[in-house]
């Protein structure tokens, strides 16, 4: 019964949180609002005793990365109400609805309808709540997660590693300014040496 | 006690992930060259590149020859070395060092970062050689982010150029939106699974029977893998990142980053979805007919080359996509029939591209109206941009035949009338798509100089390799189509 009151109230907060995001017009009060569906989701993981994750929920997403979306909202001088009456490409939002619906009518048809009967087709969504099982009886999450990381992973560990350096790289090359650059306007195809 | 099992270290066939750590190692030797001679060392540093690469094909050939120790499979199924990697490995090596041969005097005489370019180059490079031998969607995620991320990077290098940076941005929302798919479909397919290795994944999906959550993943992960190989209608950033990005790199994009995509695409399709191939096939289907057709058609319409072979190559990726439409029956041919495409399109695609980036540093225009006169000018460019169109357009005796031969032989292989309507409808593309490489044709050899400007184009020693290499490979496979090494089976058991 508590798993049930325990599920609801962070659901509640989960989906309240990611309505504000692209509900709320100040994009300072969309970015605090993610936080709360952070927090949700760290909630939800706990329940499911995947203690590491929420954890990281956390510290990461809640804390760090919101810090850095607050940050870029702050430097960009966007943290005023937005004008979203102008719609740049006619039709566009129409569109957009109509491709929301379209997905979620997937992924609602895709946990409610059943497989097929003759082959023992269920519905996917059972309401039956799920189980924990961990790979070594007995161990707490954050040690089997370290242990799939260095032993299977290992290789996908190392080129994360790779990653985070070449895109700092990249990134500090198209920020830099090199003396006088300015930003010059080619014509279209002439801009190939 | 916290540790309730010892951890045992894993062991590692280092002879089989030798290709990836030598270019890591090159890679980081680039860095340092750039750090501690800067200015001094910009000139060696292509040609550093360059090598590093084909050291790294030094591994990769000394694994050909130990084939009997294939396949090498190391972290419990997760990593595989195989013929089918090891060919795409030496694809990769081979494509890269001709995208860096292109880049050379373009990066240099365009004054654009070069010691950056050449890092990001060969950490793109990395990840490509690990997407051959994943077989476990956690290293297939990262293997796709690590070779895009330095891509979108690269997208947007001319960064004083307007065109460049929306390049650059409009790859990065796409592709990122694109991941975003592609994790969600991998979640659920997780899910089923409980264990994220795809040759467990295909057991799984076999005995459930969830249908509709099935085809849901299904549907996720392919759509995340049509916006990566540019599909339609996933491909509407391509034409205007080909256009905006530094052209040398655009050849990358279109050859080396496609055809990582694809390798992502067979792998999961053919391990993990062996048996959901009714959920899968007429996905496939539609994205490979729909593909061909919309990117021909567009095509036709292109005044500007760079865009002209982005359609092109998205019309390419449509043929690219047909054997997987019939995979369920013939899944060995039908990566077999892909491999063998991709070889011969990165050939004659990456010449296309080199013709371009030559005529261009006299012309300094993208425009097909500017290939009048080639012939008088350059008849040496002219008859190689023939070749390649021919070879593109699918006409004996170039390579670009054999890869279309192949892909018909494998959609009639298993005799339904799904394949033969995508066979029929490929053939009706081929000669659509003739039309338009035949109009650069008519520019080049009929056309006069737009300028009346009859001066020489100064083909580079480093244009003048990557011409010759392109040149050959796309003749020889052509002519003798035995020189490309069988791929062998996909399919690995778990150990």
């Amino acid at each position: 019964m508590i798993d049930v009151i325990v599920f609801a109230i962070s659901a509640l907060i989960i989906i309240g949180g990611a309505i504000g995001v692209i509900a709320l017009p100040n994009p300072v009060h969309a970015a605090l609002s993610l936080i709360a569906t952070f927090f949700g989701v760290a909630v939800l993981f706990v329940q499911q005793e995947a203690h590491f994750l929420a954890l990281v929920q956390v510290v990461v997403y809640a804390g760090a990365i919101v810090v850095l979306f607050l940050f870029v909202i702050m430097l960009l001088g966007v943290d005023r109400a937005q004008e979203l009456g102008v719609e740049p490409l006619a039709g566009q939002r129409a569109a957009g609805v109509a491709v929301g619906a379209v997905l979620l009518a997937l992924v609602v048809g895709g946990l409610f309808l059943s497989g097929d009967p003759d082959r023992g087709g269920a519905v996917a969504l059972t309401g039956q709540s799920g189980q924990v099982v961990p790979t070594v009886e007995g161990e707490q999450d954050v040690i089997q997660l370290a242990r799939d990381l260095f032993t299977r992973h290992l290789l996908t560990f190392e080129a994360t590693g790779i990653l985070l350096t070449v895109a700092t790289v990249g990134a500090v090359v198209l920020v830099r300014a090199r003396g006088a650059e300015d930003l010059i306007l080619d014509e279209p195809g002439t801009a190939q040496h | 006690m916290l540790i309730a099992q010892e951890f045992v270290r894993p062991i590692i066939d280092w002879h089989g992930v030798a290709p990836e750590l030598t270019l890591l190692a090159i890679g980081a030797m680039v860095t340092l060259v750039d750090i501690i001679w800067n200015e001094k060392a910009q000139r060696i540093i292509p040609t550093l590149t360059g090598l590093g690469f084909l050291a790294a094909l030094l591994p990769v050939l000394t694994l050909w020859s130990d084939r009997d120790e294939l396949p090498r499979v190391m972290w419990d199924g997760a990593y595989v070395v195989d013929e089918y990697s090891l060919v795409l490995k030496g694809l990769f090596l081979v494509s890269a060092y001709v995208v860096v041969l292109l880049a050379t005097n373009y990066m240099h005489d365009g004054d654009y970062y070069e010691g950056e370019f050449y890092q990001l180059v060969s950490a793109s490079v990395v990840g490509m050689l690990v997407m051959t031998s994943a077989r476990d969607l956690i290293s297939i995620f990262v293997a796709i982010e690590l070779i895009s991320i330095p891509a979108y990077l690269m997208a947007a290098w001319r960064k004083r150029d307007l065109k460049s940076n929306e390049a650059g941005l409009k790859y990065m929302l796409m592709g990122v939106f694109a991941s975003a798919l592609m994790l969600y479909g991998m979640s659920l397919l997780y899910g089923f699974a409980g264990d994220t290795r795809l040759a467990a994944i295909a057991p799984a999906l076999r005995s459930s029977e969830s249908i509709p959550l099935i085809t849901l993943a299904v549907v996720f992960v392919v759509v995340g893998f049509g916006f990566k190989v540019s599909a339609v209608p996933f491909h509407t950033w391509a034409p205007d990142t080909y256009e905006g990005a530094p052209t040398p790199l655009t050849a990358f994009l279109a050859v080396a980053s496609k055809a990582a995509g694809f390798v992502a695409l067979m792998s999961v399709v053919i391990v993990a979805f062996p048996e959901q191939s009714g959920v899968a096939e007429p996905l496939l289907w539609v994205l490979a007919a729909v593909t061909m057709t919309v990117g021909n058609l567009i095509a036709m319409r292109q005044t500007n080359i760079v865009r002209m072979l982005a359609y092109s190559g998205i019309a390419q990726a449509g043929y690219m996509i047909a054997p997987l439409a019939v995979f369920g029956d013939v899944p060995s041919s039908a990566a077999r029939a892909i491999v063998i495409y991709l070889v011969i399109y990165a050939a004659m695609n990456l010449g296309a591209f080199a013709v371009v980036i030559t005529a261009a540093r006299k012309t300094r225009s993208g425009e097909i109206s500017s290939y009048g006169g080639l012939f008088q000018y350059a008849p040496g460019l002219a008859v190689l941009m023939t070749l390649f169109l021919f070879s593109l357009a699918g006409i004996p005796p170039f390579g670009g035949w054999y890869a279309k031969y192949q892909v018909f032989l494998v959609l009639v292989e298993p005799a339904t009338t799904a394949g033969y309507v995508l066979a029929a409808i490929g053939a009706v593309n081929a000669v659509l798509a003739a039309f338009y490489y035949l109009s650069i044709m008519k520019q080049m050899w009929f056309m006069p100089e737009p300028n009346g400007d009859h001066t020489r184009v100064q083909i580079t020693p480093s244009l003048q390799a990557a011409l010759a290499i392109t040149a050959i490979v796309t003749l020889v496979t052509g002519v003798l189509p035995g020189v490309i090494p069988d791929v062998g089976d996909l399919v690995v058991a778990l150990p």
